[in-house]
């Protein structure tokens, strides 16, 4: 773990924070103790860093009067959610403050006639989207860890998910923010209307900013009727290629499955044996269909999308028939990202995304890449956005760490020059910000330099993260 | 202990799913008390970043052991190995109350003291105002808590069965394995297992030599006393020629079936695979036989998390219910109750919080009678009906099968 040695001014710098930040937040909420610090030093990532402070707000004000404090002192400030980002996002990579979110999970209203609602950052996204099914609402923003994760961290990464493909993206759902800046002003941005293009829109500029140029205290979010039904299909293939195929003649049938979810032969190796059946040896790409709408969609879709799936050589389908059946369909999805760690110890999860048409060829660099196949890569993800999670596994041998960087090396380059992205959902955190400048040119990494020297001018929020 | 814990750290990914049913976590949010962080600090124990403290004592009590993190656990991290390991440090490095340990130590392996401590106590208990009928999980930790227990019974359940009802031909012979509570206060418990069980012709050993199954002592990190009471155990079961063991108690079934693998070690396998839970005996061994008159109350079922999240088991005992009564389902059946030995002392806010939440899924549900598997959950869930008066009456499920259970097919020669 990363400590790092104070000197005598700092520590007592040190000493001086934390007794304003108990003086004005209450010393329930201000921890300090190493045991408190352990357990909020790590994220997804594994990586580890050890805070000095966490600080647990109850509302708006308690993060403004720590940003002051930290801005008063200089002290980088991280804010972090459930702490299960994939880019290290919430690692306090420079010691400091960890902000934990989690304790402001309040949802604030809920607008079923406006089709809006404000949450607190450390709602659970799961949480809320039950809360509002209630109503018959709904918010699709799915990452696959959606049962622990917040909107708060979801709005801070841009989460994406299974639902990209019809329903969009995090960014596609937020109306307004309550964001506390640097110096511990509070700022609104956006309307709580459904339009508004008043201004610059600052909102979209804070949405997947990770906790650089600000901490949310409040998101209003867009809502949208709940399906009335849905029915799942899993596609077996006995090529890579016909698995592709097959999810761009459903989509050129004119259909947007809810979700549209790829995975190759590599991840279905590592979760083989976590469904209620297993999947068989023979199978070597797999794609699980979600259709919704109302039944008579549904019953005219359905067929349509199993049709080209046998069409394009998938040697088995199967539609879910009960909503048991359903879940463990999607279980076994929900288990990949951990599960591979059964092929090797250590994993680089990349998010590449890639236009559609260029899948193939994108997967068919990758093989080549690895093509000696002493570091295991396994494919999955939202195909139909062309969002490919590229998992590289290596273990503890001497080297694998090294090759397993180089590797990660050669694939960005293939993903920029086929004109796709480095994180499609992830983030960039500090473990992607080696590659920003394969994507972004030196002129528009300055514009952003530009905005967050504006909003940051001490460069304490979340220091590390995003840029080199 | 053996150091498997310190290489079972690695596997946690970090992912933050235990999030998503640690009892605790969902109340608190600290992410010191969920397996992730406990694994964290159990890393950082290894790698000699801290020592024990009080702190970190809290953090390792405050976990519920009920294993729902192994369960959903992607990553396949055996929590149990960390979690016992952490408790056995906590015992070694910081030591145990004197209390606990004299009755751990001294007691418990001793039935004759542990029946006298219980009756001076049943004899002095009225000396605490009993304003509101609150209750311990586990009785060696009597005297710590800020509840009391319901009254201790006048004889206990060992006494009440020291004779084996013979039967003539009975079709299986089997022990069983009381455990405390229902040793000591739900006698009646004991009784409806051995009356069913007779009359579904089966013939019932309440082997005289058994002691508390441990739970207490492994609870508290001393694992030596725990291997003591095993051993014995072991011995007096084996002693007898059994088709199977049965208990009532979920933390009892899982301490004798489950931990008593690695406490004993691989020769307790053929013993453990004969272990069952009353209604997961009786669904698989005369679940199409017995006949029922279904009592005339509606009936919904709690899952003890040591049943329903250590092996498995839910829909045995609804099929029982759906036999003996008007079964309805509450909403979060398997949601803790909040009980649980030394937890529930410190972090007593949390327990009730807890409770609060089962008590309201349990009235929601528009039920006459709760009944669940386990007779902690019982003590727990009664003591939360008790403080607010209600008409609900709280169970253990094989009593409803008692009353409902109808003396024909097998039972007729009785």
């Amino acid at each position: 773990m990363k400590h790092f040695k104070k000197t005598k001014t700092e520590s007592k710098k040190h000493q001086k924070v934390l007794n304003e930040l108990i003086m004005v937040l209450g010393g329930e909420k201000v921890l300090s103790a190493i045991e408190d610090r352990i357990c909020y030093s790590y994220d997804g990532t594994k990586q580890k860093a050890l805070p000095d402070i966490v600080v647990r707000p109850g509302c708006t004000s308690d993060v403004s009067n720590t940003l002051k404090i930290a801005n008063k002192y200089e002290i980088p400030i991280y804010a972090r959610g459930a702490g299960t980002g994939l880019t290290g996002g919430a690692v306090p990579l420079m010691g400091g403050i960890v902000l934990d979110l989690k304790s402001m999970n309040r949802i604030i209203e809920i607008c079923p006639e406006d089709f809006v609602a404000t949450v607190e950052p450390g709602v659970v996204t799961k949480h809320f989207q039950d809360e509002i099914a209630k109503f018959d609402l709904f918010y699709p923003p799915d990452p696959s860890s959606a049962a622990f994760s917040t909107i708060g961290g979801n709005v801070a990464e841009c989460a994406g998910g299974i639902t990209g493909l019809k329903y969009g993206v995090t960014r596609d759902y937020i109306l307004a923010l309550e964001i506390v800046l640097s110096d511990g002003s509070v700022i609104n941005t956006g309307r709580k209307t459904l339009r508004s293009v008043t201004g610059y829109d600052l909102t979209r500029l804070f949405i997947g900013s990770e906790g650089t140029l600000g901490v949310f205290t409040r998101i209003t979010v867009k809502l949208i009727p709940k399906p009335k039904k849905i029915e799942t299909l899993a596609a077996y293939f006995s090529d890579r290629d016909d698995a592709i195929d097959a999810a761009d003649l459903i989509i050129d049938n004119n259909i947007l499955p809810r979700t549209l979810e790829f995975m190759d032969q590599m991840t279905i190796s590592a979760v083989r044996g976590y469904g209620e059946a297993p999947i068989g040896e023979d199978v070597k790409a797999l794609l699980l269909i979600d259709i919704d709408g109302t039944e008579e969609s549904i019953s005219h879709e359905l067929p349509v999308v199993e049709n080209a799936c046998k069409e394009k050589k998938a040697f088995k389908t199967k539609v879910a028939e009960t909503p048991r059946e359903r879940e463990s369909i999607w279980a076994v999805r929900r288990s990949i990202s951990p599960a591979l760690y059964n092929i090797a110890p250590h994993k680089i999860n990349e998010d590449i995304c890639v236009p559609r048409s260029k899948i193939k060829e994108i997967l068919q660099k990758v093989d080549q890449i690895n093509e000696h196949q002493t570091i295991y890569i396994a494919n999955f993800g939202h195909i139909g956005d062309g969002n490919i999670h590229v998992n590289i596994m290596y273990n503890d041998d001497p080297g694998q760490a090294a090759l397993a960087e180089s590797i990660v090396n050669k694939i960005m380059r293939e993903v920029v020059a086929v004109g796709g992205t480095i994180s499609g959902e992830h983030g960039i955190g500090n473990k992607k910000s080696q590659f920003m400048e394969l994507e972004i040119s030196p002129k528009e990494l300055a514009i952003m330099k530009r905005f967050k020297g504006f909003f940051d001018p001490k460069g304490i929020m979340n220091p590390g993260k995003m840029f080199i | 202990m053996s150091t498997d814990w310190k290489t079972e750290v690695d596997k946690c990914s970090k992912c933050g799913k235990c999030h998503t049913v640690c009892p605790v976590f969902l109340e608190t949010g600290d992410e010191s008390m969920v397996s992730r962080g406990r694994i964290s600090l159990a890393e950082a124990l290894r790698d000699k970043q801290i020592v024990y403290t009080d702190k970190l004592r809290d953090y390792v009590y405050s976990c519920k052991k009920c294993m729902r993190c192994r369960t959903v656990c992607p990553s396949g991290v055996d929590y149990e190995v960390i979690i016992s390991a952490l408790l056995s440090g906590v015992a070694e490095n910081m030591g145990i109350p004197l209390l606990p340990r004299i009755i751990f130590r001294y007691i418990l392996p001793r039935r004759i003291l542990f029946d006298l401590m219980l009756k001076v106590s049943s004899k002095i208990q009225w000396l605490i105002p009993m304003k509101r009928r609150g209750q311990m999980r586990h009785l060696p930790l009597l005297f710590m808590g800020k509840r009391w227990i319901p009254t201790l019974a006048k004889k206990t359940a060992l006494q009440k069965f020291r004779k084996t009802k013979k039967l003539k031909n009975p079709k299986m012979r089997v022990g069983l394995f009381t455990g405390c509570l229902i040793n000591y206060i739900y006698v009646d418990i004991a009784e409806a297992v051995v009356d069913v069980l007779n009359r579904m012709n089966i013939e019932v050993v309440v082997p005289q030599g058994q002691l508390c199954c441990g739970t207490p002592s492994s609870t508290m990190g001393d694992f030596k006393s725990t291997k003591k009471l095993a051993d014995v155990n072991k011995e007096v079961f084996e002693s007898q020629k059994l088709d199977a063991i049965v208990t009532a108690c979920a933390t009892c079934t899982k301490a004798i079936k489950m931990d008593y693998l690695r406490t004993l070690g691989p020769s307790w396998q053929s013993m453990s695979d004969k272990i069952y839970d009353i209604s997961e005996f009786i669904d698989k061994y005369c679940g199409d036989e017995y006949e029922t008159k279904p009592i005339d109350e509606k009936v919904t079922y709690h899952d003890p998390c040591h049943l329903l999240w250590v092996r498995g088991i839910s829909d045995e005992p609804r099929n029982v219910l759906k036999k003996s009564s008007d079964f309805v389902e509450m909403d979060q059946a398997g949601a803790c109750c909040g009980g649980g030995g030394i937890f529930t002392i410190i972090h007593y806010d949390l327990t009730l919080k807890m409770l609060e939440r089962k008590v309201a899924s349990i009235e929601r549900s528009g039920a006459d009678t709760v009944a669940t598997n386990c007779p902690g959950c019982v003590m727990q869930i009664a003591d939360g009906f008790a403080g607010k008066n209600s008409k609900i009456k709280t169970t253990h499920s094989i009593q409803i099968l008692q009353k409902a259970l109808v003396d024909s097919g097998i039972n007729k020669e009785k």
